[in-house]
């Protein structure tokens, strides 16, 4: 992108002046001119917001006006909440003498792909297929369940688990780091008339 | 008041004088509990800091030169103490803030910090006190007048900030006006920060500018220059800078002659002054790893088998091959258990044996034969391009852009190649000779494959030495592993919250190293979830980070303008290289494993030899930020690549070959850098508008370039 020329101060409003001024005094010298219109918007944006606070603060303490202690506090509770900073250095060198006094874990050998359990991978199927046939249930309230389930129906990603075995076995294949793909594949998934509570596999009986 | 009398109570009971403090406080009338959350803080300070406070401020010397600050750091303590052990030997009573400040507010630690500025002396006479020492120095003997200006800019930056912290911004602000012009030119950066911190509140949100105040900034001084100081100093009015200068400063004093305002410039310029002497003390083991030994064939034919040899502890007498050296332990190479490390699977060895076979047909560079350069130029970019990795064997590249894609190119004609799906893998035969090759899906090939996961600019690349897994690390605080067999994420690591840098594999695999803004490294392994190791200490952002070819030491450069070595084993910080002038944003080790060469944002490229810990060489002539620096595969020539869109080559085999280390230079760390950049630098490359962002050399020596091309 070209480097930006700033607003001739003849035609840009105060405001823009003003920003402008601050960016070079920052030691800015090349921007975009768009950058000034985006600082004034984020400037309006967080007075606004302080104020707005300040106020709410200043009705709840009963007093008739806004006063300075207000906005200060309405600055203070808004940069814990926006602008996060990295913990601070004693906090740091705290948790890495910790971290540090454990020896390093011996390394296993011959465990193919070293990676986390589980539960910290991406490798879990993150989607659910609708159920594709819709079976006639003799009992009220009764789901039967088809031939092959994948995956335990919980919040929580978890391995794939083998139900039943059909037709279309899905062998978990045990190649460096392949995971189960499911494309392809018809099957349906269980589907509990209540919460679960585990894994799933176990065949109803129609 | 009333934190003055608890802190006082809290002396007398630490000082065991019981009797003066049940007086004091039946008559101040004050309750146990008010002490109660103070005394777990100060608590655990050292008896040796009682010791110090009973020492009046007269023994500056005692204070100068023992450490006893510095071990006080040491100790577990909790938040308030390392202000409290400090400031306890200044007369006036610092720490009763502190102390109060842990019991009333909320944010005590970073209150702790900053009420280091309890007000010392009258605000309206900083200005006297300081243009009287300028004036001093400025009347001193020459060969002093270099080492004492060291003092400038650490004082004026104290000074500017305790006006700031008690709250008088008009003296504050003439302060400033008047002085910061006389600071040396490469502090600029800092007194614009500097002058954005006008009131109390600015300083709280400010990470790095607490830091600045919480550690001491370090001054080498010899010893005839300091009792000039000192003397100075102690004459009856100008007792408050003697003040500050205890507060702030560690005056690391050596025996010997003053240094020239040259060997200072050179060393100077990090946030933190520069490094003492004993930091760079330790025992570093910067020696290789033994490889393990193969017979490699010299005919063409891959003859594997019975004449392999697998564990490299293993040494039975084997036909000598390309590389191998005496069967002796080199005395600074690491014990080859020292950290555990993965065992080399057949495919690695396989990749070995075509390592060597590629090394005997490298090219030996030279002065007389330079590497040709082979430059990949990111073409529709837009200036979206922001970590670069090239393979060891040079055959796939990635790009990380700041569209939070990841993409994988394959450089060979070779295209990239995912595995089957399952229903596919179901229907190959398993057991023919070739099944690899049968498993990668023919009909998804092709030479670019885009990852997609990461929620932030991408800043760091890194492929893994055996080719299976590539690293990439984001603005969202996340280091991602993704599979190059199946081309999808595999696993996210979170640790840093806050924007993450610069990641590496480590030579061997299994570990990596991420850097970030939270000013810390990391080590993981790939399989824990979380973190095995922490380094914390720098100032600033650590912005790059890299594996020592043993893999048992791991350098990080940072925006404080300092290079530190860690130990993976225990996490120590093994030594402190200063004299950079801006945030460094490349380093590369030598593939002896001897030095590091680093480069910054100030156009500069230092050399250094880790075993003594003292810079060895300075490399200039590029015009801006260096982010790429590469050594070629014996060490003979360093490659670097700068925003100035060249490449530039430098001898450095000469770089290092007179390097005179006698115990005078490593005692007192004066270093006498010649002036021979011109003599060492073999070419310069230009591009026409591409800034160099990544710098590889092929196993045969052709060195391979990378940049975007920016249209301006």
């Amino acid at each position: 992108m070209e480097a930006a020329k700033m607003a001739s101060p003849k035609s840009a409003p105060k405001d823009a002046q003003v920003m402008a001024q601050i960016l070079k005094d920052m030691g800015i010298t090349e921007y975009e001119p768009r950058v000034i219109n985006q600082m004034l918007e984020f400037a309006y944006r967080y007075v606004t917001t302080i104020l707005e606070d300040a106020k709410i603060y200043s009705s709840h303490a009963k007093k008739s006006s806004v006063d300075a202690d207000d906005v200060r506090l309405a600055i203070q509770c808004r940069t814990d909440q926006s602008f996060t900073s990295p913990p601070p250095r004693d906090f740091l060198l705290d948790i890495a003498r910790q971290k540090n006094q454990t020896p390093l874990p011996l390394i296993k050998p011959y465990s193919g792909p070293r990676l986390p359990p589980d539960r910290y991978c991406l490798t879990a199927p993150n989607y659910r297929l609708k159920s594709l046939q819709k079976k006639v249930s003799s009992t009220a309230g009764r789901i039967t369940v088809p031939r092959l389930s994948v995956g335990a129906v919980s919040s929580r990603p978890s391995t794939p688990t083998l139900g039943t075995p059909s037709a279309q076995t899905v062998s978990v294949s045990a190649k460096v780091g392949a995971p189960v793909s499911l494309a392809g594949q018809r099957f349906t998934v269980q589907i509990p008339s209540s919460q679960p509570a585990g894994k799933s596999g176990i065949p109803g009986i129609p | 008041d009333r934190q003055t009398l608890v802190a006082v109570l809290q002396f007398l009971r630490r000082s065991n004088l019981r009797e003066s403090e049940e007086i004091l406080r039946r008559e101040a009338r004050l309750l146990g509990d008010d002490l109660g959350g103070s005394v777990a803080t100060v608590a655990t300070s050292s008896p040796g800091v009682a010791a110090v406070a009973a020492v009046p401020p007269g023994k500056g010397e005692a204070r100068g030169d023992c450490g006893v600050r510095p071990s006080c750091r040491r100790e577990p303590r909790k938040v308030g103490s390392p202000c409290a052990a400090r400031s306890l030997g200044i007369s006036r009573c610092c720490w009763d803030t502190r102390v109060g400040a842990v019991v009333v507010e909320d944010q005590p630690d970073v209150s702790a910090v900053l009420s280091a500025y309890n007000q010392q002396g009258d605000p309206t006479l900083y200005e006297e006190y300081y243009s009287g020492l300028k004036h001093f120095i400025e009347c001193s003997l020459d060969c002093h007048r270099a080492e004492l200006s060291q003092l400038f800019y650490p004082l004026f930056v104290h000074m500017y900030l305790e006006l700031v912290y008690n709250q008088h911004e008009s003296e504050a602000k003439s302060f400033f006006d008047r002085f910061h012009g006389d600071q040396e030119c490469y502090y600029q950066d800092d007194l614009r920060v500097l002058s954005s911190l006008t009131k109390k509140e600015h300083m709280k949100g400010n990470e790095t500018m607490l830091d600045f105040r919480t550690s001491k900034f370090v001054l080498r001084i010899s010893r005839d220059s300091y009792q000039l100081l000192k003397r100075h100093l102690q004459e009856k009015q100008n007792n408050q800078i003697w003040n500050i200068v205890q507060e702030h400063l560690y005056i690391d004093i050596f025996d010997g002659m003053p240094r020239s305002k040259q060997q200072i410039d050179a060393m100077v310029g990090s946030l933190a002054g520069e490094a003492k002497r004993e930091a760079n003390k330790a025992k570093v083991f910067f020696g290789l790893l033994k490889e393990p030994e193969f017979d490699v064939p010299l005919d063409d034919e891959d003859e594997e088998g019975e004449n392999e040899e697998g564990k490299p502890k293993k040494k039975k007498p084997k036909k000598d091959n390309v590389g191998s050296k005496s069967k002796k332990q080199d005395p600074n190479a690491p014990p080859q258990n020292r950290i555990p490390l993965p065992e080399l699977k057949d495919s690695d060895k396989l990749d070995k044996v075509m390592n060597m076979k590629e090394a005997a047909r490298r090219v030996r560079l030279g002065p007389e034969c330079l590497p040709s350069i082979c430059f990949y130029t990111f073409l529709n970019a837009y200036q979206g391009l922001t970590a670069v990795d090239i393979t060891d064997d040079s055959s796939m590249i990635v790009g990380g852009f700041a569209d939070s894609t990841v993409r994988v190119w394959s450089v060979t004609p070779k295209k990239l190649r995912s595995v089957k799906t399952a229903a596919d893998l179901s229907l190959i035969d398993k057991e023919s000779d070739d099944v690899l090759e049968r498993i990668m899906d023919e009909k998804t090939a092709s030479e670019l494959k885009i990852l997609y996961g990461h929620s932030g600019p991408v800043y760091g690349t890194s492929f893994s030495p055996d080719r299976n897994y590539l690293l990439s690390c984001s603005e969202d605080g996340t280091v991602r592993l993704w599979s190059l067999q199946t081309f999808t994420c595999l696993v996210g690591y979170k640790g840093h919250n806050y924007p993450v840098w610069d990641t590496q594999f480590s030579p061997y695999g299994y570990y990596f190293v991420s850097g970030g803004h939270d000013r810390v490294a990391r080590l993981w392994a790939t399989d824990h979830y979380q973190p095995l190791r922490i380094f914390a200490g720098h100032l600033a952002d650590v912005t790059c980070t890299r594996f020592h070819p043993n893999s048992n030491y791991i350098a990080t450069g940072s925006a404080d303008r300092t290079i530190r070595l860690w130990d993976v084993l225990n996490g120590n910080c093994v030594r402190i290289f200063t004299g950079h002038k801006g945030p460094i944003h490349s380093l590369a080790f030598s593939p002896n494993g001897r030095f590091l060469a680093t480069g910054a944002t100030d156009g500069r490229v230092l050399l250094w030899d880790i075993g003594h810990g003292l810079m060895v060489g300075e490399l200039k002539g590029h015009t801006d930020t260096i982010y790429a620096l590469r050594f070629s595969r014996d060490g003979e020539i360093l490659a670097s690549g700068s925003m100035d869109n060249t490449v530039r080559l430098w001898d450095a085999v000469k770089a290092f070959e007179d390097l005179e280390t006698d115990d005078f230079t490593t005692a007192t760390g004066h270093i006498n850098l010649p002036e021979n950049s011109q003599d060492l630098l073999l070419g310069t490359y230009m591009t026409k508008s591409t800034p160099v962002v990544h710098l590889h050399f092929t196993r045969r020596n052709l060195l391979l370039a990378a940049g975007a091309y920016s249209s301006q």
